[in-house]
C-alpha cells in the first residue's frame, strides 16, 4: 500500500512538473506589435503549405486589384457577386465604418497590443478598435446557430512554442477587399510563433469556406515588437464618405 | 434543388449580407499614374478611416475646381508627425499622389508640400497603409 501511495505521489509530481515545464516553454506574446507586414525573405513557416491551399500575396500593405482573387478558386455564385460589386457601393454612411472580419483585419498594416494570460489571450487591434478574445481554457466553439461576429469565436492551444488558434462563427465579410466575400461558415486557423530573437511575431493564417471557394487560402503575416508604444483609438467617422464622388 | 437555383439562392444570400466596407487603394486609385495639384486648403478633416484635405485648385483654363486628397488613417499619420493642426484653411499646398480610377477630382496623397517647401510628416512608404 505504501509503495502504491508513493507511486501515486510521484505520478502527480511528475504531471505537475511536466505541466510547469510546458508553461515555461510558452513564449510571451504580450506587448505592442507594429503594423502587420508580409514575411521577409529570411522569414519562413517551416511547415509546407497544406494541399489545395494558395498563399495570397496581399499580406500587410499590398492589395489585390479588382478581379484578382489571388488564386482562390471562387464558386460561381460568389464570383457573380464579386463581379457585380462596385467600389463606390462601399462609400456610404452605413458601410464606411463597418470593419472587415478577422480574415482581412489580421493581415492588414495596422498595429496591435496583446495581453496574454494562462487561460486567455486578448488581442486589441488598432484597426477599427477591434478586440479579439482567444480562449485557452479548453472550451469548445458554441453551437453552429450561435451569433456570428466580425471577430468570431476563437479557441487556442499551445503546440510547444506555437500558439494555434481556431476560429469559427465569423460574420460574412471581405476576403480580398475587392468584392469577394466569405460566408458565415468560414473556418480560420492561425499559427503564431516568435522569431528566434523574440522581436518579431510571425503568423500563418489559413482559411476555408466551402460556400465560397473550392480551395483554401493562406497568408503569412509578421509584426515587429516595439517597446513603449501603444495602439491609438481608431474612432471611425463615417461622414468621411461625404467627401467622395466630387465628379469633374 | 437544381444547381443553378441553389447558386442563385446563395448569390442572393451573399448579396443581402451586410459585409465589410473597407476602402481599397488598389480598387479606388490608379497606381500606374501620379498627379500633382497645387491649391488653397479649404478644409482639413483629421479623422479615420482617412484624413481628407479639401482644396481649391485653378485648372488650365483658370477656372477654380474643388479637389479632395485622401490620406492614410489618422492613427498612422500621428506616428508620422501629423496633428489636427498640421494644415489651416487658406494655406497653399502642393499635393502629389495617385488619381482616382473613376475620374473624380479625388486622389490619394503621397506627399504634401507647403508653400515654403516644408514637407508635412514622414512620407508614406506604401500606398495603402489605410
Amino acid at each position: 500500500m505504501r509503495a502504491l501511495v508513493s507511486l501515486s505521489v510521484a505520478a502527480v509530481l511528475l504531471s505537475l512538473s511536466l505541466a510547469a515545464q510546458s508553461r515555461s516553454t510558452r513564449p510571451d506574446f504580450s506587448g505592442y506589435w507594429g503594423a502587420g507586414r508580409p514575411f521577409r525573405a529570411a522569414e519562413r513557416d517551416p511547415r509546407p503549405l497544406p494541399p489545395n491551399t494558395v498563399l495570397l500575396t496581399d499580406a500587410g500593405a499590398p492589395e489585390l486589384a479588382a478581379g484578382n482573387f489571388g488564386g482562390l478558386i471562387v464558386k460561381p455564385a460568389a464570383l457573380a457577386a464579386a463581379r457585380k460589386w462596385k467600389p463606390a457601393d462601399e462609400m456610404t454612411l452605413s458601410k464606411a465604418c463597418q470593419p472587415p472580419s478577422l480574415v482581412y483585419t489580421m493581415q492588414g498594416p495596422f498595429p496591435m497590443e496583446i495581453d496574454q494570460a494562462t487561460e486567455l489571450i486578448v488581442m486589441r487591434l488598432e484597426y477599427y478598435d477591434l478586440v479579439r478574445v482567444i480562449y485557452l481554457d479548453g472550451r469548445s466553439h458554441p453551437p453552429a446557430a450561435a451569433p456570428h461576429t466580425k471577430m468570431g469565436h476563437s479557441v487556442g492551444r499551445w503546440d510547444g512554442a506555437t500558439l494555434i488558434v481556431d476560429t469559427t462563427h465569423v460574420a460574412a465579410s471581405t476576403i480580398t477587399n475587392n468584392g469577394l466575400d466569405h460566408g458565415e461558415n468560414v473556418h480560420f486557423v492561425e499559427r503564431f510563433w516568435l522569431s528566434d530573437d523574440g522581436k518579431t511575431l510571425l503568423a500563418r493564417q489559413e482559411f476555408e469556406d466551402a460556400d465560397t471557394i473550392d480551395n483554401r487560402g493562406a497568408r503569412n503575416v509578421a509584426w515587429d515588437r516595439q517597446a513603449g508604444e501603444h495602439i491609438y483609438p481608431y474612432e471611425c467617422d463615417p461622414t468621411f464618405v461625404l467627401n467622395y464622388g466630387n465628379k469633374k | 434543388m437544381p444547381k443553378a437555383l441553389s447558386s442563385l439562392a446563395l448569390a442572393a444570400l451573399l448579396g443581402s449580407a451586410v459585409v465589410a466596407a473597407h476602402h481599397s487603394f488598389a480598387v479606388f486609385f490608379d497606381d500606374t499614374k501620379t498627379i500633382a495639384i497645387t491649391g488653397s486648403v479649404t478644409e482639413f478633416r483629421f479623422s479615420n478611416p482617412h484624413a481628407i484635405i479639401a482644396l481649391e485648385v485653378k485648372n488650365k483654363s483658370g477656372m477654380v475646381e474643388e479637389w479632395k486628397a485622401e490620406t492614410n488613417a489618422v492613427t498612422l499619420l500621428k506616428r508620422r508627425g501629423w496633428t489636427k493642426d498640421s494644415l489651416k484653411a487658406g494655406e497653399v499646398v502642393t499635393v502629389d499622389g495617385w488619381p482616382s480610377r473613376d475620374g473624380a477630382n479625388y486622389m490619394r496623397m503621397r506627399t504634401i508640400k507647403k508653400a515654403d517647401g516644408t514637407v508635412l510628416g514622414t512620407p508614406v512608404s506604401n500606398q495603402r497603409a489605410d
